[in-house]
């Protein structure tokens, strides 16, 4: 059964209850007009009074006048009677139009304001504050109009309040993190340098010793500030993908070929899979996942990646048997920042996240504590 | 032209409103084919009136009062109006001897008869004859019935009679080639 709206009810009920009212009065009205019609017809005077023999040419003219009056009468009504069905179903027409004409009017007028005010609705739900609806019609519908006004220009000045004390918060958390991810390999590098001076005053000829172990700890500690700058680099220029089509597959035995020679990684790869990615973010999307698989887990144990195709899709699971992740952090796991590791800036799955939505890709992570976790990806296969 | 328009919205609403609403039958009167034929300088035209008095004219022709018909014949040639005429039928009942007597334009006769049937079926049929010069070359003729409205001298009321026409006019058109009728 179709789902009418208020106003198409409304209208209906109208219709109904008016129109088929007028409708079945007229139908009386048309019966009884009928009825008196019909007795007009059975009246027969003329034809009788002829019949009847006159004495005197005074009664044949007071008869002849009588029948005139009569059979004129009787036209006379007949005729009127049709005039006034005519006049009836053409007023009742008439009364028909004008009267669901102004209804629908009246009703659209009435509706108009609330399908706007819907429609505003609708635009601050998508959060466009910005919207302002004119103060007409009725005085309860602009009283109404302009309590949504007041309300939009509130939530708007709430809004830019609260996207100023966001970026606030932005900036606070980044500088603290930023801070404490440079300091790390900062304070190595200061001890080492300390530990040159101090050699330089007291035993200067020993210094050659020490060199070559400082210059290691100093180029460690570099390469972690770089990897640090590359990080943050990486996560700010995620940008439009250019994506091509791809044998998954190939990419990943690509990228698993310098880490097989020092860990364990089981590959079950379904060759026939083509998906739409962009190589460069695939390449990150992957190694990300799979470093932290790596750090995840222990020297010994195995990580499985396994590719296949589900109905039209093609899937990537990558799963580890390492430390696991504990549940209360699982939703988090892909925000920025957030992270567990003693080294690491909390950017990885952050990255992970972003390019996976950028390639229109669905990311999901099955994990328990000492048991590891699984990361699945689920891509459109362009096979099917 | 603006009254054309008139009166066919008029027949319009008035054809709906009793199609929906009423039960009133009234009479659909229609033109039937004009008949012609020409001799040299003569044009003559026949034809009839369909279904025009099958309801509730017995009553309106036995009033006593004269019912006219009025049958309007144009003729045009190009944009030229040439004949414009109008030609009356006339009944008149008696109710005395209950004879109904018809008079026709143009003829000298007066037809009398007692029969409802025969009226009707003479009323419906005219003919005209109108004198034509060559030069009109192809011509359109129309013709229009009509009937006015109606005065009851015993009641000293007036009734317009197209209501049992339901106000419809019916009308017939054909075109001549007078050259080719010589």
């Amino acid at each position: 059964m179709p789902k009418f709206g208020m106003r198409t009810r409304i209208i209906l009920l109208f219709i109904i209850v008016s129109i088929g009212g007028l409708v079945l009065l007229n139908k009386v009205f048309q019966s009884k007009h009928n009825e008196i019609h019909n007795s007009l017809g059975n009246m027969e005077l003329s034809s009788q009074l002829r019949e009847i023999r006159l004495h005197s040419k005074e009664d044949s003219l007071k008869a002849e006048s009588l029948m005139k009056k009569f059979d004129s009468s009787k036209a006379l009504v007949d005729i009127t009677l049709g005039e006034s069905r005519i006049a009836t179903s053409v007023v009742l027409l008439l009364i028909i139009i004008s009267s669901t004409t102004i209804f629908i009017t009246v009703i659209c007028r009435l509706s108009k304001p609330l399908k706007e005010l819907k429609h505003a609705t609708e635009q601050i739900r998508q959060g466009d504050f910005s919207v302002h609806l004119p103060e007409t019609g009725i005085p309860e519908m602009r009283e109404l109009k302009n309590s949504f006004n007041v309300m939009s220009r509130e939530l708007e000045t709430t809004q830019t309040r609260l996207l100023v004390a966001e970026k606030e918060m932005i900036w606070k958390d980044l500088s603290r993190i930023l801070a404490h991810e440079i300091k790390n390999p900062l304070t190595p590098i200061q001890l080492v340098i300390q530990r040159l001076e101090e050699r330089l005053e007291s035993d200067c000829d020993k210094i050659k010793e020490l060199l070559p172990e400082s210059i290691s700890i100093i180029s460690q500690e570099v390469d972690n500030l770089q990897l640090l700058a590359q990080d943050f680099s990486n996560y700010a220029k995620v940008n439009q993908p250019n994506t091509e089509e791809l044998n998954p597959a190939l990419s990943i035995r690509e990228i698993v070929k310098s880490y097989v020679q020092n860990f364990q990684i089981n590959l079950e790869l379904s060759d026939e899979l083509r998906i739409k990615f962009d190589k460069t973010h695939f390449y990150q999307v992957i190694t990300n996942i799979l470093q932290n698989a790596i750090d995840a887990s222990g020297a010994d144990s195995a990580i499985d990646i396994r590719l296949y195709k589900e109905r039209s899709y093609a899937v990537l699971s990558i799963q580890d048997q390492g430390s696991g992740i504990e549940s209360k952090d699982l939703p988090r796991i892909f925000e920025p920042y957030y992270s567990k590791k003693s080294k690491g800036t909390g950017l990885g799955l952050a990255l992970v996240k972003r390019l996976c939505d950028a390639n229109d890709t669905i990311i999901r992570v099955k994990s328990k504590p000492d048991e590891g976790s699984e990361f699945t990806l689920i891509m459109d296969d362009l096979t099917t | 032209m603006f009254e054309a328009l008139g009166t066919r919205i008029m027949v319009g609403v008035i054809s709906l409103s009793m199609l929906l609403f009423s039960s009133f039958k009234g009479n659909d009167p229609q033109l039937g084919t004009i008949n012609h034929y020409s001799s040299s300088s003569t044009l003559y035209l026949s034809g009839e009136l369909l279904s025009a008095f099958d309801n509730d004219f017995d009553t309106v022709f036995a009033s006593s009062a004269t019912i006219p018909v009025y049958f309007t014949l144009k003729i045009k040639s190009g944009n030229r109006n040439v004949v414009n005429r109008q030609f009356k039928h006339l009944v008149k009942f008696n109710p005395a001897t209950g004879i109904y007597e018809l008079r026709k334009d143009g003829k000298p006769e007066v037809m009398r008869t007692s029969s409802v049937a025969q009226i009707v079926k003479e009323i419906s049929q005219y003919s005209f004859s109108v004198p034509y010069q060559s030069s009109w070359g192809l011509i359109s003729v129309s013709v229009q019935a009509e009937m006015p409205i109606v005065r009851f001298e015993e009641l000293n009321k007036e009734v317009d009679l197209m209501v049992l026409w339901k106000y419809k006019k019916p009308s017939a058109k054909i075109q001549i080639d007078l050259r080719k009728a010589q």
